[in-house]
């Protein structure tokens, strides 16, 4: 088979840290090449150079057998590489069709030819088996319909290399079963396709090569047929992971009741959350899986008093606090790891110092002034015990990185000292460490009577964890299970709105 | 004047809002572009400025017209540099902006015309009154539509070509997609620096325009501020107008209509501050019907993770 | 990054700003055809020259500084309060109003015209803000607007109402006030007044309120990320009120200090036509809405005015050169000519464990 492109000992500094050693790799034609790695195992910064968003320290990059050097992604897709990034790049308020042409639209002189894009744009998803309304606006569309939109974009740009950024991470299971299916079909028409990912098993069931990458090196590159899950996760943490135990406990009395609370959407859209029931007790952690945007985010907002419900009852630690003042339910026993760190979690121009004070106001208020030398103490022993990695208590928080950011935010929930915490992807895009050290101060926690409720889009993280697991599809509760009942076919069906089987 | 409401009262609302109207589509194409340009007032009062310096240096109201938008296009270059390329806050460039066009004009006006507040110069010709045949002679209409400068039916024309060009051309297009997300659009090799630029000149000549229909349209002299809120005004009809010109045209109308509204006012023996307050506060009334929530937009894209 | 260099970064952001503002003064002198080093020392002279001329300078500048304190206060907490002109026209007519009719002994008096002038700023800002939070009215365009609307009210009270009848010239003003409301000169024979010990007293208030405060904590995190301060519990509005409010009172005590100290009448247009409201903005920009560098912004940008106006006693250039001056150094103030350097660092950080 024919190599379309091949990186030859490409390096990548920034600085003093390496982020990409000595790299090898290649695709050839019509092939789907897997490359798997943790999150920091520098995947992405391989992409970003292959598509002209960054460029190597070293090594060569070969199109065709041929030296390039690409300065912006424009000079990659005219070379036919083509990237589907994790975030979309879409236009909400643009039409399918206007997003696929966008670059090479069909012109009429100066005027753009919206007729003929939108037929263009329909023969082109018939042709590759993947259907879409280009009259649609594109806000308007589910992920799948949008992920859809991306991959008939760079097929319109003329790619014959297509990157896929952790593509599924967004996706119900079916849509990601449509969107294995159609690149096996594409890739079978000729094009070729680097799948991003650190799901394993979509990895065995798409991919016909696989490189594996750990701190910036390749640690194994084997065909598909000739490996299992088991090697490959080897192969991407460099040890075996600690089992932890979650040893059976005794729940004690209810500190989170949340009674059928309602949450309306936007005009004419279905309700954000729909009579969702669900209690917490001390000392057990309740998992809630689902796929991002099925109600979660507004879940927590309403028990966190970001959010009124327009229905239901919510019951903190034995006190009604439905519609209370964020800061009331905190000091009623909330404590509180955000979502996403840097939108809710953090200030990025603020201090680590600053940053570590929120939710602690009371506690370090000597006569309406900040106690800064209490505080400086007290968060100098959050560093040693979270081994945060900081210039120092007075360095910007931009400056630290995202896996140092959401420690610094761990430790300061855990600090709050309250009977309750919610634990929103607590782990999202930090390295293994860090992420032991995370589910290691939970299980902790949990064990001293907390009760916690844990939100994550990663099944593992769900399955290690909780003691019962609640699944959430578009905005109700869908299904429970108990941590000894579930499996991950069971949840994954009832994330995708199926009826569970019993 | 005993009448509230009669021809000359639509035919003064044309005159009055032209400046309002071009100011605000030069607003709208920023906002496109997504730079909130707040510097509007001080580029219009540099307009209205070089217009009078134009005319008294080249003696010829076209040249005059054509020196004001020269000007203001290349001080609105400054409000790209700033903000663009030294990724200055576009709010504080825009106010900075304003405070520089009151303290280069009135510097101006000292050094060059020798004279403090206004200048005034009799003989100098201002802006001609363009009588439309046959319009002209139709009843009501006529009287409103016909008898006004040339910028007043330019201003009119800008808007239907800026609304062809943003919706129907294909660098129309790629203008509103750098607009919507520069990060996708630089992604796709669209030049967003370039088309930012290009957005901010156009707001430039727009307002030189604005500005030149105030000093040389509506009356022929320059006083220190004599744009008075007018581009702030402007700011708050591109809001509501969405930044879509057709829409600025109607908010525009509205608030040309207040204003002669207010002149018109005058004459009914009411204390002439309170007269001059109405269009101050109909702005601020129209705003209460256009809910501003992007201080949340704003930190959510200052602040939110896929930076 | 390490304090010594952040500090230097930050340092360097002003300082530049101020050179490139001279710069823009010495082209617009040599076009007058003048020159530069003449026309600046004669600035330096006109600002600090003698005692007198400083205490002038420092005249100018409580004003500047109160309104710029108020600012600052605002926009740390995020809300772009331009209504500082308006804020300061009204707490001067409302302390002139208090200073003329309310009975009771001199010192009485005027206590409560600066506590008038005060609260009636004060209100009036609170106004944009409460349409702001319960409208979503946008705030920086209301205050703009709110400037107006509040002159040209102060314009038709002392035009009518209030209007001074006892003098022969038509002027818009109220009578004058009894001597014995004045706010005291500091030293006989100038002008400088108490205010200015109220303004450098504000100062360091504000700053340890921003700095130092619980409150103050909550109002910079509101400033710097909303949704963080709604997160940990910060109450928007109630820091709306708390932000407005401070910062309208110190624009109506900047103009009562002005009414009671300065011009001992309201008379219409001297609060405006001196742009206090608008130079104490500029402060606040340049200082990075930092209450001390406001303060010291406020005195500069005071010199720089009182000086243009030695420098047009003693040569042809007029003293609008500031205006070109202030405004081009507060274009540039905000500009990140740090920018580069810190993207470089900020990417090596991220890239440490890209997402």
């Amino acid at each position: 088979m024919t190599v379309l492109l091949e990186m030859q000992g490409i390096t990548k500094k920034y600085g003093d840290f390496t982020a990409n050693h000595d790299i090898h790799f290649d695709v050839r034609k019509g092939e789907i090449h897997a490359l798997v790695g943790e999150n920091g195992a520098g995947k992405t910064t391989m992409m970003r150079m292959l598509y002209g968003m960054e460029q190597p320290t070293a090594g060569r990059i070969l199109v065709n057998g041929k030296e390039v050097h690409f300065h912006d992604p424009s000079q990659a897709i005219r070379h036919g590489i083509g990237m589907v990034h994790q975030h979309f790049m879409l236009f909400p308020s643009f039409t399918l069709a206007e997003n696929i042409v966008i670059g090479g639209e069909p012109k009429k002189g100066a005027f753009f030819d919206r007729q003929s894009a939108a037929d263009k744009v329909r023969e082109l998803g018939e042709r590759y088996g993947m259907p879409i309304d280009p009259w649609k606006k594109a806000g308007d569309c589910p992920l799948g319909i949008q992920q859809r939109t991306e991959i008939l974009k760079v097929l319109y740009q003329g790619a014959d290399v297509i990157i896929l950024d952790e593509p599924t991470g967004v996706l119900t299971p079916g849509e990601v079963k449509e969107l294995l299916a159609a690149i096996k079909g594409l890739a079978a028409q000729g094009k070729s396709f680097i799948l991003i990912t650190h799901k394993l098993h979509e990895v065995m069931e798409a991919a016909d090569r696989i490189t594996v990458l750990r701190d910036g090196v390749i640690t194994g590159q084997m065909a598909a047929n000739d490996t299992d899950e088991e090697q490959i996760s080897r192969l991407m943490v460099g040890r075996e992971l600690v089992q932890m135990s979650r040893a059976a406990r005794e729940p004690g009395e209810k500190v989170l009741d949340i009674q059928a609370i309602k949450l309306a959407g936007g005009k004419g859209s279905k309700p954000l959350l729909d009579d969702v029931s669900l209690s917490v007790r001390r000392g057990e952690i309740v998992g809630i899986a689902g796929i991002s945007g099925n109600g979660q985010s507004e879940l927590l907002q309403v028990i966190s008093g970001l959010r009124q419900p327009d229905r239901g009852t919510v019951e903190l630690n034995g006190a009604d606090v439905t519609g209370a003042p964020v800061r009331q339910i905190r000091e009623q026993g909330l404590a509180h790891i955000p979502e996403d760190r840097y939108l809710w979690g953090a200030s990025r121009d603020a201090t680590v110092l600053d940053n570590g004070l929120m939710g602690h106001q009371q506690r370090f208020r000597k006569r309406g002034l900040i106690d800064r030398s209490s505080l400086r103490k007290v968060m100098n022993e959050w560093v040693q015990r979270f081994a945060i990695k900081t210039g120092s208590l007075d360095t910007q928080a931009q400056f630290l990185s995202g896996g140092n950011l959401q420690k610094l935010i761990a430790a300061r929930e855990f600090a709050q000292q309250q009977p309750f915490l919610i634990a929103a992807e607590p782990t999202r895009g930090v390295d293994v460490g860090a992420m032991e050290l995370i589910h290691g101060e939970l299980l902790e926690r949990c064990r001293g009577g907390d009760g916690i409720l844990l939100v994550s889009s990663e099944l593992t993280e769900i399955l290690k964890l909780s003691d019962r697991i609640l699944v959430m599809y578009e905005g109700r509760i869908a299904g429970e299970l108990t941590a000894e009942q579930a499996t991950e076919e069971q949840i994954s069906l009832l994330m995708a709105g199926g009826k569970r089987q019993s | 004047m005993d009448q509230l409401f009669d021809i000359s009262l639509f035919n003064s609302t044309l005159r009055i809002l032209t400046p309002i109207l071009l100011a605000a589509l030069g607003g709208a194409i920023c906002a496109r572009v997504g730079l909130f340009n707040v510097g509007l007032e001080g580029l219009v009062l540099v307009g209205a400025f070089s217009a009078i310096l134009g005319n008294h240096l080249l003696g010829n109201v076209w040249l005059a017209v054509l020196f004001a938008v020269i000007c203001v296009m290349l001080f609105s270059l400054l409000f790209a540099y700033v903000s663009i390329n030294l990724r200055a806050n576009v709010i504080v460039v825009g106010i900075s902006l304003n405070f520089l066009a009151a303290g280069l004009t009135t510097f101006c006006l000292r050094a060059i015309f020798d004279v403090k507040g206004a200048y005034y110069d009799k003989n100098m010709q201002g802006l001609p009154r363009w009588d439309i045949p046959l319009i002209k002679d139709i009843p009501v209409l006529g009287g409103i539509v016909s008898g006004h400068s040339p910028l007043v039916y330019a201003a009119f024309a800008a808007a239907i070509l800026m609304w062809v060009y943003l919706f129907k051309t294909v660098s129309g297009f790629r203008l509103r997609a750098a607009g919507e997300n520069p990060v996708a659009a630089q992604s796709l090799g669209i030049p967003v620096r370039r088309i930012q630029y290009g957005a901010v000149l156009v707001s430039g000549a727009l307002c030189g325009l604005a500005g030149a229909q105030l000093s040389l349209g509506q009356v022929t002299m320059f006083t220190e501020g004599m744009t008075a809120g007018r581009g702030f005004i402007a700011l708050v009809a591109t809001m509501l107008g969405q930044s879509n010109p057709l829409g600025v045209v109607a908010s525009s109308l509205l608030f040309g209509l207040m204003d002669a509204f207010s002149i018109r006012l005058q004459g009914f023996a009411l204390p002439a501050q309170f007269t001059q307050m109405l269009p101050y506060i109909m702005t601020l009334a129209a705003m209460f019907f256009f809910k501003d929530r992007s201080y949340l937009k704003d930190a959510q894209r200052a602040n939110g993770s896929s930076r | 990054m390490n304090v010594i260099k952040r500090t230097l970064l930050g340092m360097l952001q002003p300082v530049v700003a101020v050179l490139i503002g001279l710069i823009a003064g010495a082209v617009a002198i040599l076009l007058i055809g003048d020159s530069v080093v003449d026309t600046y020392r004669e600035m330096w002279n006109g600002a600090f020259g003698s005692f007198y001329f400083l205490t002038n300078t420092l005249t100018r500048a409580t004003p500047i500084i109160l309104t710029g304190l108020g600012v600052a206060l605002a926009f740390r907490a995020g809300f772009f309060n331009m209504g500082a002109t308006g804020q300061m026209v009204l707490g001067g007519l409302a302390a002139a109003i208090t200073g003329l009719y309310m009975p009771g002994p001199g010192w009485l008096v005027m206590i409560m015209a600066l506590l008038v002038g005060m609260v009636v700023g004060g209100l009036w800002s609170l106004f944009a803000g409460y349409m702001d939070a319960r409208f979503g009215v946008n705030l920086l365009i209301s205050t703009l607007l709110l400037n107006y609307i509040a002159s040209l009210f102060a314009g038709y009270m002392v035009s009518f109402p209030l209007k001074d009848r006892t003098g022969s010239a038509a002027m818009s003003q109220t009578p004058m006030l009894e001597a014995d409301v004045w706010l005291p000169k500091l030293f006989s024979g100038m002008s400088l007044h108490a205010g200015f010990i109220l303004a450098v007293l504000a100062a360091v208030a504000i700053y340890i309120f921003i700095h130092h405060s619980v409150a103050g904590y909550e109002i910079r995190m509101l400033g710097n990320n909303p949704f963080f301060a709604a997160y940990g519990g910060v109450k928007r509005g109630r820091m709306m009120v708390v932000a407005m409010l401070t910062s309208g009172a110190l624009a109506g005590l900047a103009g009562a200090g002005e009414v009671l100290g300065t011009q001992h009448r309201y008379l219409d247009g001297a609060l405006t036509s001196a742009d206090y409201g608008w130079s104490g903005i500029m402060a606040t920009l340049l200082a990075s809405s930092h209450p001390i560098g406001t303060a010291v912004a406020g005195i500069l940008l005071a010199a720089l005015q009182t000086g243009a106006m030695g420098v047009e006693r003693n040569t042809n250039v007029p003293l609008e050169v500031a205006s070109v001056i202030q405004a081009t150094l507060t274009l540039f103030v905000s500009a990140r000519f740090g920018y580069l350097f810190l993207k470089r660092r900020k990417e090596r950080k991220n890239n440490g464990s890209a997402v």
